[in-house]
């Protein structure tokens, strides 16, 4: 444990913004890029003041291995063993950070960006409740976290779709219910997939509040990564 | 949930001659006998193949994919598949059985065992043949058989591409074969991720038999354990065994690829087709030049901390393609053993190989030895269709991979692997014709390594470097290679409780050292059983003249030679210590008894 948490802050502490540029392998043409798309971990990039928390990727470190998937299904999937509340198996199906396999060889672990104007809420058809001022599909004002208020949702499946056409993509509705799952908990503010990660590749860092980005989908950092490394930006299986 | 925890408790069968696919139980003895991957891999072929002789290629050979009992959980490194076959490479000097031939298994890393496992089965079992090219798509129970003819001849890397394209879905994870394959060249890989391979062995031969292009997976399920608590407790342990240790960083630096500079200063290399055991430019082509010149990043299999895989780009004439490597054994390959100093050149023909679909051991392995015998004059250019195969030709090798895979020409006669072109070619070549039952050997050499000599004449798919050195090693390799686990991460030993710990909490089986050990003695027994019933006899276990007549003429070990008699007083106290008849090489009544194979 204590190594685990030693590492994480590591991490933390030795991330920098240039490092964190050549991580997204845009250099210098970064914030036209982030200008266009966005692209989530800009959040901390361009930060100042720090007072939110959230989970970044550092592409360059990232190896593809999915214990981050791993990890986070175990925390946020428990298991009942003998009425007793455990961590899971590990499921990576029920992971809500998920890790993208390209052709050429990158990676792209994806996970809610917890986009300050959330798109995602936004396309929510259910009226807002009165005393909260909540869709069935908000957010948590203090963590930034996704939650979907299962009770009032129609499971219409507006809010994954208004995700992946504008941001990450990382909503998936159940396929009995409709209703949207895999949004990053935070795990309640000990990240397992930061924890986890056997090469250093996520943190969880502290972000400006009132941040402007814009979450980029898989597809997208994938080929700006491939462009970079490889010079190329033909991925398979991405039409 | 079936009876035996860790496990789904059935296997996915396929059949393509019929189109029908059907779930069939696997009894929960046999799981806890021989585990998964490579052992239980063995005992479905066993109960499948009831007659030797068998023709490899007749649909009736079933070719599986076994993950194991790790497989599918968050296990560091439980990254691997065993494919299981009868091979279409072997064969015994004699025997009344036409087709005879081994036992092959091919153990592969990436996500394709892990996917079967959320799929819902402990193994896919693929007979028959369909009548024209086909796929198959699993989707958790939803299983599918579809056309594959506009796929015909396509390359690998290509495929992989098109192929999550026609699916439209990236979560499918994908094995497929490539022109190499579907031509039924002997020794074609499967290949993953385009440049994950199941490579030694033929597998990618028997797939094409089956008129069988790529199967693609996907699953949400996942196995349940015996014991919850103590599951995640070990992994913890299993974790910290090697998460940001020296060890783990090491593979993250080099992988494989440090051994090329390492072993040929030891004298352990394959050098100019075996002729020596060093390679004075092997620093052109090893770890440090590629971390320098080539590689742009490392990536890993599912859950491994190692992250042995890297990939690179090179420029110039050869440039221009994305892949991993150089690995030992396809830097060594490719690179010493035919003389090849050029980077660039290098890793075009490892790419071209693993887009051809072919094994890139074998695969060298021939070429040196067509090399070897054009040096010495016993073939000229005629033979090969025009190609100037001198040592270090970047270009003729390039050349002959193609011929190779299309069987065209020379490629024809090469595709069918050392023994038989030296029995075509005559002359004496067979002296360095390298391999084992008709299997090549791989990257390490041995005029100065008796003990990996044993792991190459008594491994049960002909020469493997892998099988071990001596019993205890070969026992606990065909046990590891059967749980899921790759081998890499277990030379760690603080990493040996925790993952005996984890597979008894998975199993609900005790396993200790010694009784893991047991587990794959019966697996290696029960494949010895299969050969055995092929025809396959002590004589079999036999090397080339070469590593008795030929010194190293260079490098640390300089002069180094293996001694006939020395080598058979060694394969005798084996056979005795294994409890096998050392005439016949037969496994005693004894011995199948202790270890519950009385069936055989
Ligand atoms: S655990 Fe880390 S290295 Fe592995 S896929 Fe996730 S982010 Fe990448
Ligand atoms: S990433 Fe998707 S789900 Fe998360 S806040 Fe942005 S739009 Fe909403
Ligand atoms: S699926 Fe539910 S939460 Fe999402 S937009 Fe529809 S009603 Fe709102
Ligand atoms: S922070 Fe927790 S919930 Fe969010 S992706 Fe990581 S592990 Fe999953």
């Amino acid at each position: 444990m204590t190594r685990d948490n030693e590492q994480t802050r590591q991490h933390q502490t030795t991330f920098t913004r240039r490092e964190f540029l050549k991580g997204v392998g845009v250099g210098g043409g970064a914030l036209v890029l982030f200008g266009q798309f966005g692209i989530h971990s800009a959040a901390w990039a361009l930060s100042g003041e720090p007072t939110l928390k959230m989970v970044v990727v550092d592409y360059n470190k990232c190896t593809g291995c999915r214990t981050c998937e791993a990890a986070c299904s175990s925390r946020n999937r428990p298991a009942a063993v003998a009425g007793k509340a455990l961590p899971g198996l590990g499921n990576p199906y029920f992971a809500n950070i998920k890790v993208h396999n390209f052709n050429p060889d990158v990676d792209v672990p994806n996970v809610c960006a917890m986009c300050a104007d959330t798109p995602c809420a936004k396309a929510c058809p259910v009226e807002p409740d009165a005393k909260t001022g909540r869709r069935a599909f908000y957010r948590d004002d203090v963590t930034h976290t996704m939650h979907n208020d299962a009770n009032r949702c129609i499971g219409c499946g507006s809010c994954a779709k208004a995700c992946a056409a504008q941001r990450t993509g990382v909503i998936r509705p159940n396929p009995e219910t409709g209703k949207p799952e895999r949004m990053c908990t935070l795990c309640g503010g000990d990240p397992q997939c930061a924890k986890r990660c056997p090469f250093g590749a996520l943190s969880y860092v502290e972000v400006r509040r009132d941040r402007k980005f814009y979450g980029l989908g898989p597809e997208k950092i994938a080929a700006e990564l491939a462009r970079n490394w490889y010079g190329t930006a033909t991925l398979g299986g991405v039409k | 949930m079936s009876g035996k925890p860790g496990y789904h408790g059935r296997i996915l069968e396929i059949d393509l001659t019929s189109g029908k696919s059907r779930t069939v139980a696997v009894p929960p003895e046999d799981l806890d006998k021989f585990v998964g991957g490579q052992g239980l891999g063995m005992k479905l072929l066993w109960d499948r193949l009831k007659k030797p002789g068998v023709d490899a290629l007749s649909p009736e050979n079933p070719l599986m994919f076994i993950p194991g009992p790790f497989s599918g959980l968050p296990v560091p490194s439980s990254s691997r598949t065993c494919v299981v076959t009868k091979s279409p490479i072997t064969a015994p000097l004699k025997s009344d059985h036409r087709h005879a031939s081994t036992v092959t298994y091919s153990n592969m890393g990436g996500f394709f065992g892990p996917e079967i496992r959320f799929a819902g089965y402990d193994g896919l079992v693929v007979t028959g043949k369909a009548r024209e090219l086909s796929y198959i798509v699993i989707d958790n129970d939803k299983v599918t058989i579809r056309d594959a003819r506009k796929f015909k001849g396509m390359r690998t890397d290509a495929f992989d591409k098109a192929f999550l394209e026609e699916l439209g879905d990236r979560n499918y994870k994908t094995v497929y074969i490539g022109p190499a394959g579907e031509n039924l060249v002997p020794y074609s890989s499967i290949i993953h991720t385009a440049g994950r391979a199941a490579g030694r062995g033929g597998s990618g031969c028997v797939m094409g038999s089956k008129n069988l292009k790529a199967i693609a997976v996907k699953g949400s399920g996942q196995p349940g354990v015996a014991d919850h608590e103590r599951f995640l407790a070990a992994l913890e342990k299993a974790r910290r065994a090697l998460y940001g240790t020296t060890y783990a960083k090491s593979w993250a630096e080099q992988g494989t690829a440090r051994a090329i500079v390492g072993n040929s200063n030891a004298g352990t290399e394959s050098v100019r087709n075996y002729r020596e055991g060093t390679f004075t430019e092997a620093d052109k082509i090893g770890g440090d030049a590629a971390r320098r010149d080539v590689w742009v990043r490392d990536f890993a299999c599912y859950c491994c901390p190692l992250a042995c895989k890297k990939s690179g780009v090179t420029k110039g004439k050869y440039g221009g393609v994305v892949h991993d490597g150089p690995e030992y054994e396809t830097g060594v390959m490719l690179g010493s053993n035919l003389m090849i100093s050029d980077m660039p050149g290098l890793l075009r023909a490892i790419y071209n190989i693993d887009d051809l679909g072919l094994d890139q051991i074998s695969t060298g392995n021939v070429i040196g030895f067509l090399m070897e015998a054009y040096e010495k004059g016993m073939i000229d250019r005629k033979f090969l269709d025009g190609i100037d195969l001198t040592w270090g030709s970047v270009d003729a090798t390039l050349a002959m991979i193609e011929k190779i895979a299309a069987k065209e020409g020379v490629g024809a006669l090469a595709a069918q692997g050392v023994a038989n072109l030296s029995r075509h070619i005559g002359q004496g070549s067979e002296k360095f014709a390298i391999h084992v039952k008709g299997l090549e050997l791989a990257a390490h050499n041995i005029q100065g390594n008796q003990p990996r000599a044993l792991s190459y004449v008594t491994a049960s798919r002909g020469a493997c470097h892998m099988s071990g050195d001596d019993i205890a090693m070969q026992n606990r390799r065909a046990m590891l290679d059967s749980t899921g686990m790759c081998f890499f991460p277990t030379f760690e030993p603080a990493l040996e409780e925790p993952m005996l710990e984890l597979l008894s909490a998975i199993t609900g089986h005790e396993y200790d050292k010694a009784e893991f050990e047991k587990a794959g003695e019966r697996i290696f027994n029960l494949e010895k059983m299969f050969n055995y019933r092929e025809g396959f006899r002590r004589g079999d276990d036999k090397l080339p003249d070469r590593f008795f007549e030929d010194a190293f003429t260079i490098g640390a070990k300089k002069g180094a030679v293996l001694d006939r008699k020395k080598f058979q007083d060694m394969l005798t106290t084996y056979y005795q210590d294994r409890g096998w008849d050392p005439t016949t090489t037969k496994p005693g009544e004894a011995k199948l008894k202790e270890l519950g194979l009385e069936f055989v």
